[in-house]
């Protein structure tokens, strides 16, 4: 028996173990290659998801669980074909350097964005201790953060 | 990469269905929580277990009920949820500390008690300490039948614990303490803690301590009570740098787990200055 998963509204199947990390079926089956699989340990966050709205690290998921949710990956995120307000305020900051942080970036933080519109700046960076930017060092995701949340 | 394959996950609708799928498949199977432990056995290099019995969809495991001389806890509340849930009553500042510091937001969503105490070869368990000092108990059940036993002693026997046993809840006897969890990760947040201090005193009415429970966390295998600390901050005042003081002078009792990141040393080197930073929060 496969297994049946909601991926960005599409109704997708797997014949994956029900065990194998969501990230590697999104990645290998679906080729949805935002989600990075880095750490593999849940330190990183380059592999978050979207899970019934919230942020999960695909890594450490199993796909069996993930039946019956609404997974949502950076690819769809878009708002009517557009980059989401988070997505716009990043590139409006030029906070992006290497990119492979950033995925999980634009997820937790439209996240946050969608769900704490009073967020302040040490909220933010709360929000975000689990997404590792190796490059950046922070100040120009915080400041696109403040924007968007200022913005919306 | 090694990733997990080759593991069957049965999603208990109920405790009893879980306690049936646990005893029938025996060692084969094991309890699923978060899975924030089981999904990193590739990097530990340890096989899984053929079966999982994921408990995370059954109602009362994720039930808190707060009575007023006790609260209970069900096994699959995440650290999140219990962080939130006890985020008003100030007795239980240590646990609130505890699950709503740990690791990051995301895995405080997924990370349940039950998994924390659980799971015998994490020594940086936050919950343990914490509850240790709490004086909890907890409550195990299995197709047999339920044992209700301290959370000591659930910690010496949980690695040979006969399969088909779950931990069900844990319960935490309300006692009007002050409490408090000092921890050091190695960055400001998002790291395993190097050590962990525990508090709980009740105070008289001239500010001496009637009664201490002192607990470290990370520092050996398994989190354990300070007695003899306890022993020396009861009839003082309580004052943050006199608990240093002996805390200094009583750590060598202690004998750290040495790590690729930390070693053996720094870990008990540390604890006068987290019992420090424990008692002044208790605002000594
Ligand atoms: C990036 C990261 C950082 C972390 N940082 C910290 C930290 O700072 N402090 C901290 O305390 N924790 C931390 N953790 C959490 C750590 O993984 C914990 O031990 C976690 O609480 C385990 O809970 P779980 O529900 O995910 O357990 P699972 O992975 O589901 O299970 C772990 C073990 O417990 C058993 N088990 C689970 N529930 C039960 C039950 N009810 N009865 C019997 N056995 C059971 C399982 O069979 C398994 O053997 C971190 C985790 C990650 C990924
Ligand atoms: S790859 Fe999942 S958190 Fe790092
Ligand atoms: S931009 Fe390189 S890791 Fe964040």
């Amino acid at each position: 028996m496969g297994l049946s998963l909601t991926v960005n509204g599409d109704h997708l199947t797997s014949t994956a173990d029900p065990i194998t990390p969501l990230i590697d079926i999104l990645r290998e089956e679906f080729h949805l290659t935002g989600a990075k699989p880095v750490c593999r340990e849940g330190f990183c966050g380059a592999c978050m998801v979207l899970i019934d709205g919230k942020p999960t690290p695909s890594c450490l998921m199993p796909a069996a669980l993930a039946e019956a949710c609404d997974i949502r990956t950076v690819e769809g995120l878009a708002v009517n074909g557009g980059l989401n307000p988070i997505q716009v305020a990043l590139e409006a900051c030029d906070a992006v350097q290497c990119g492979m942080c950033f995925p999980g970036m634009v997820v937790s933080l439209t996240h946050l964005v969608t769900t704490r519109p009073e967020a302040t700046r040490d909220d933010i960076r709360a929000a975000l201790t689990g997404n590792i930017c190796r490059c950046t060092g922070y100040e120009r995701i915080i400041e696109a953060a403040l924007l968007a949340l200022a913005t919306t | 990469m090694d990733t997990p394959t080759s593991g069957s996950v049965y999603v208990a609708p109920s405790l009893p269905a879980a306690l049936d799928a646990l005893d029938e498949a025996g060692s084969e199977a094991a309890p699923f929580a978060g899975g924030t432990w089981i999904m990193r056995a590739p990097i530990r290099h340890e096989p899984l277990k053929s079966r999982y019995v994921a408990i995370g969809k059954i109602p009362e495991l994720h039930a808190i009920k707060v009575d007023t001389d006790v609260v209970e806890i069900g096994a699959a509340v995440t650290h999140a949820a219990l962080a939130t849930a006890l985020a008003e009553l100030s007795e239980f500042d240590v646990l609130t500390a505890a699950a709503g510091r740990s690791a990051n937001p995301a895995i405080r969503g997924m990370a349940t008690i039950g998994g924390n105490l659980a799971t015998t070869a994490f020594a940086a368990a936050d919950c343990v300490p914490a509850l240790l000092c709490l004086a909890a108990e907890v409550e195990i059940a299995s197709r047999g039948g339920r044992e209700r036993i301290d959370l000591e002693q659930f910690l010496t026997m949980r690695s040979t614990l006969a399969p088909g046993w779950l931990l069900q809840r844990i319960i935490v006897p309300r006692r009007g303490r002050k409490t408090a969890h000092a921890r050091l990760p190695l960055r400001q947040a998002g790291d395993y803690p190097t050590a962990i201090v525990s508090l709980a005193v009740s105070l008289d009415d001239a500010g001496h301590v009637q009664s201490a429970r002192v607990s470290v966390g990370s520092v050996e295998p398994v989190a354990r009570r300070w007695e003899r600390l306890e022993d020396a901050l009861v009839g003082h005042k309580l004052n943050a740098t006199k608990a240093a003081d002996a805390a200094a002078g009583l750590a060598g009792e202690f004998t750290g787990r040495d790590s690729a990141d930390v070693p053996a040393w720094y870990r008990v080197r540390v604890l006068p200055g987290l019992v420090r930073r424990a008692a002044a929060a208790l605002g000594s």
